[in-house]
């Protein structure tokens, strides 16, 4: 019997971008990095680990966004496409850094991006969701689903349906693609606002997420601090994220990701070459942008930068995979010495930090997966239901609002820069549910009209428009996005009210805006 | 035919361009809706959000950013929690809703008022009906309110003040709660089982079986006490 247990969730998440209207849209890219950086090697890392046999148990969540944009042909295609143009790149920079010290680093990116698309497109077919649901049924992954697309629960709570809406489509969502339904919700930004809990439960969604104060802060003070979950008055499980396993991977300055031997993020050849050459590899009306080959390592707190080192990366990634491990084994001996049952340490994390922001992540897991079948007896990962089943008894109070965003409550996604999408927000979620109860069983154009607005609610409700608002990177296309998707439903709105439905309109929404194909507006009727 | 559809749409798009400039140009200019920071009045702390710069077009190729509405023509006054300390509340009050006004009080009485924001701690088993009263920008239609008491409740009015120092209520929010800002003082436990497994226990002993389910039981039932009357923790610590 181990002394304690590691709960690490890697939440996997992207806003819906497809962008039909361009060839090359910027803002694609964020999957199509996130699919080669991220998705691809933590696949490659948890099958090389089923491979050697090493028993590990992660739990991941796939929003509902991503496994939309993951199984669509268009974005397939142009991953594809995408790829391509990178190898190609990568090709002609193993010729370009010939007898310089970038040389094995260009090596290296051939190999990975060639390693991608033979991947990509032979071996998975294009299809990244099925490995994820292979290595679920293998009993290695804990697959859990999070709200539609993501929007920020605790502000939408002034309609409760409108969060029912969210959460129905995504347990629907996850039901198509791995054919069970969810066990567990991961709250977007792990956003918990009282009352939460009572929707989870109406989907049989077992457990939850919470920053620390959210269970430490509970209206009751929790016996065992956040090393043991809390029920909600609702009955369902809130895991409170640990403070020291998250610190050490992310922060900035403290964290292992800004180790002087790893590789610098802010370093591109998009930006660092001649515009000339890297022309063809950057946006066609010639901004640059990142592509992806970064030669350089953090070096130090400096401008000058030298050239990265792949063998000492990865010598780094094992020795921060030990670290890591051994400060948990000291934490669960002290835990387990202090409490009555053996504490849990929960560190969520989002996907794409992992090798997208930190290139060596993917590695540093693999390590410390490895380390932690064999080298260790204290520790053993967990899932929050493999919790849950051994300990079904817990304290029951109610968890503090709060979210893991800066401050810990709601103010990223309502500060000056962005609280003025709240009143549009809230206006359309109660337009939508007037439309659905008195149009209830439409059909024809009209039902096709309502689903539609749906749609366009769902995609402006995103907590990642008001977030890159508040962060203050791509604020134009956050700003663009939010307004086209409530003026759109305003639109539907007017039109299905004035009996004067647009065909050519609510096709081209249909065509552009094709997330979630079998959403039923009614689930915005309510009971 | 879908061939047409991105012409028929820019040239919609153009039209929709024109007749907005003409509009902006003979319209007169629209009251600010944003708060300037004003002296502060009773126990209110107001921050003014900055003026909104409109966002650069990105690639001058494509349509024109959409205009959402400033107003929807309802009365309404929402309130949110923001954090332990702050809250945050926006409004809009229809025409009809000030032409009643200006009916009961006199044509003049909308100019001659003064919009007030006030907000009534509701927490329940607090005793005095506490309110503090902010004087808001006229023409702003949104505030964060510093009030600095987390774990209480609170209900906002929105209203205008006449000259003679009446109160004229004219919109009702929500109620919203502030979170919590420290640990619970409260440290009495209730223990609660996870409810999914006491029912799936329950319908195997009373004979529902199916193979998975007695599999899945026999998995948990060395951690599942077979008489259960009180959590198996005891109070000591």
């Amino acid at each position: 019997m181990p002394k304690g247990y590691l709960l690490m969730v890697l939440h996997a998440h992207l806003p819906f971008v497809r962008h039909p209207e361009h060839e090359h849209f910027l803002e694609e890219r964020w999957l199509f990095e996130a699919i080669t950086e991220c998705y691809l090697p933590l696949l490659k890392v948890f099958e090389g680990l089923v491979r050697d046999g090493v028993p590990f148990r992660l739990t991941v969540t796939l929003s509902p966004t991503l496994l939309s944009m993951l199984s669509d042909p268009l974005l397939q295609d142009r991953y594809v496409a995408h790829l391509g143009r990178l190898l190609e790149l990568a090709e002609r920079e193993v010729h370009r850094t010939c007898g310089t010290p970038f040389h094995p680093v260009a090596l290296m990116y051939r190999e990975l991006f060639g390693e991608c698309y033979r991947r990509y497109c032979y071996h998975y077919q294009r299809d990244l969701i099925a490995p994820f649901r292979r290595l679920q049924e293998a009993g290695h992954l804990e697959i859990i689903t999070t709200a539609a697309t993501h929007g920020y629960l605790p502000l939408l709570m002034l309609q409760p349906q409108t969060v029912r809406a969210q959460i129905v489509i995504a347990v629907d969502t996850y039901r198509r693609h791995f054919g069970r339904t969810p066990p567990g919700f991961w709250l977007p930004e792990c956003g918990y606002a009282p009352g939460l809990d009572d929707i989870l439960k109406e989907f049989n969604l077992r457990y939850f997420f919470t920053d620390t104060h959210g269970v430490l802060f509970a209206a009751h003070r929790p016996r065992y601090n956040v090393f043991a979950p809390i029920f909600a008055p609702a009955g369902v499980a809130a895991f409170g994220r640990d403070v020291e396993s998250s610190k050490q991977v992310w922060s900035a300055r403290e964290g292992y990701p800004g180790d002087y031997d790893y590789r610098e993020f802010y370093r591109d050849i998009g930006f660092d070459l001649d515009y000339e050459y890297i022309k063809p590899y950057i946006h066609p009306d010639g901004i640059r942008i990142q592509t992806g080959i970064k030669y350089y390592r953090i070096t130090g707190p400096t401008e000058h930068k030298e050239p990265y080192v792949p063998e000492w990366a990865c010598n780094k990634a094992a020795i921060h995979a030990g670290n890591f491990m051994f400060n948990r084994q000291h934490q669960v001996r002290y835990l387990a010495g202090i409490m009555d049952r053996p504490p849990v340490v929960v560190a969520p994390y989002d996907a794409e930090l992992f090798g997208h922001w930190w290139f060596e992540g993917p590695r540093w897991l693999d390590f410390l997966c490895r380390k932690l079948a064999y080298d260790q007896d204290d520790l053993a990962m967990i899932t929050a239901s493999d919790y849950l089943a051994m300990f079904p008894c817990n304290q029951k109070t109610t968890p503090c609002a709060s979210s893991w965003g800066n401050k810990g409550y709601h103010e990223v996604w309502l500060c000056a820069a962005n609280d003025w999408i709240w009143r549009h927000l809230h206006w359309a979620g109660c337009r939508m549910q007037e439309l659905a109860r008195r149009h209830r069983g439409a059909d024809g154009l009209l039902r096709r009209a309502l689903n539609q607005a749906a749609r366009e609610l769902l995609l402006a409700q995103s907590s990642d428009w008001p977030f890159i608002m508040a962060t203050g990177t791509a604020v134009a296309y956050a700003v663009r996005r939010f307004k086209e998707h409530i003026a759109n439903f305003l639109r539907l709105d007017g039109e299905i009210e004035g009996g004067r439905i647009d065909e050519g309109f609510l096709g081209w929404l249909e065509h552009k805006n094709n997330v979630f194909p079998d959403l039923n507006y009614e689930v915005y009727a309510g009971g | 035919m879908s061939v047409l559809i991105p012409w028929v749409l820019g040239a919609g798009v153009i039209l929709l361009l024109v007749l907005a400039a003409i509009f902006l140009w003979l319209r007169k200019p629209a009251p600010k809706t944003v708060a300037p920071v004003v002296p502060r009045e009773e126990l209110a702390q107001e921050l003014a959000p900055p003026p909104q710069q409109p966002p650069a077009p990105r690639d001058s190729g494509r349509p024109r950013e959409p205009q959402l509405p400033a107003t929807y023509g309802a009365d309404r006054l929402v309130l949110l929690a923001r954090d332990p300390h702050w809250l945050y509340a926006y409004w809009e009050i229809s025409a009809t809703r000030q032409e009643e006004f200006r009916a009961t009080f006199g044509h003049e009485a909308w100019q001659a008022s003064r919009p007030v924001l006030r907000l009534y701690d509701v927490t329940p088993g607090e005793q005095a009906p506490d309110f503090l009263e902010i004087a808001v920008q006229e023409g702003a239609d949104n505030w964060h309110i510093h009030v600095g008491r987390p774990d209480h409740t609170f209900r906002a009015e929105f209203g205008r003040r006449l000259p003679d120092g009446r109160f004229v209520p004219l919109l009702v929010s929500n109620v919203a709660t502030t979170p919590r800002a420290s640990l619970s003082e409260r440290t009495d436990e209730e223990w609660m089982w996870l409810e999914e497994l006491y029912r799936a226990y329950l319908r195997t002993a009373a004979g529902v079986s199916s193979p998975l389910l007695v599999e899945e039981m026999a998995r948990r039932m060395g951690v599942l006490p077979l008489a259960i009357s009180s959590p198996p923790f005891t109070a000591a610590r």
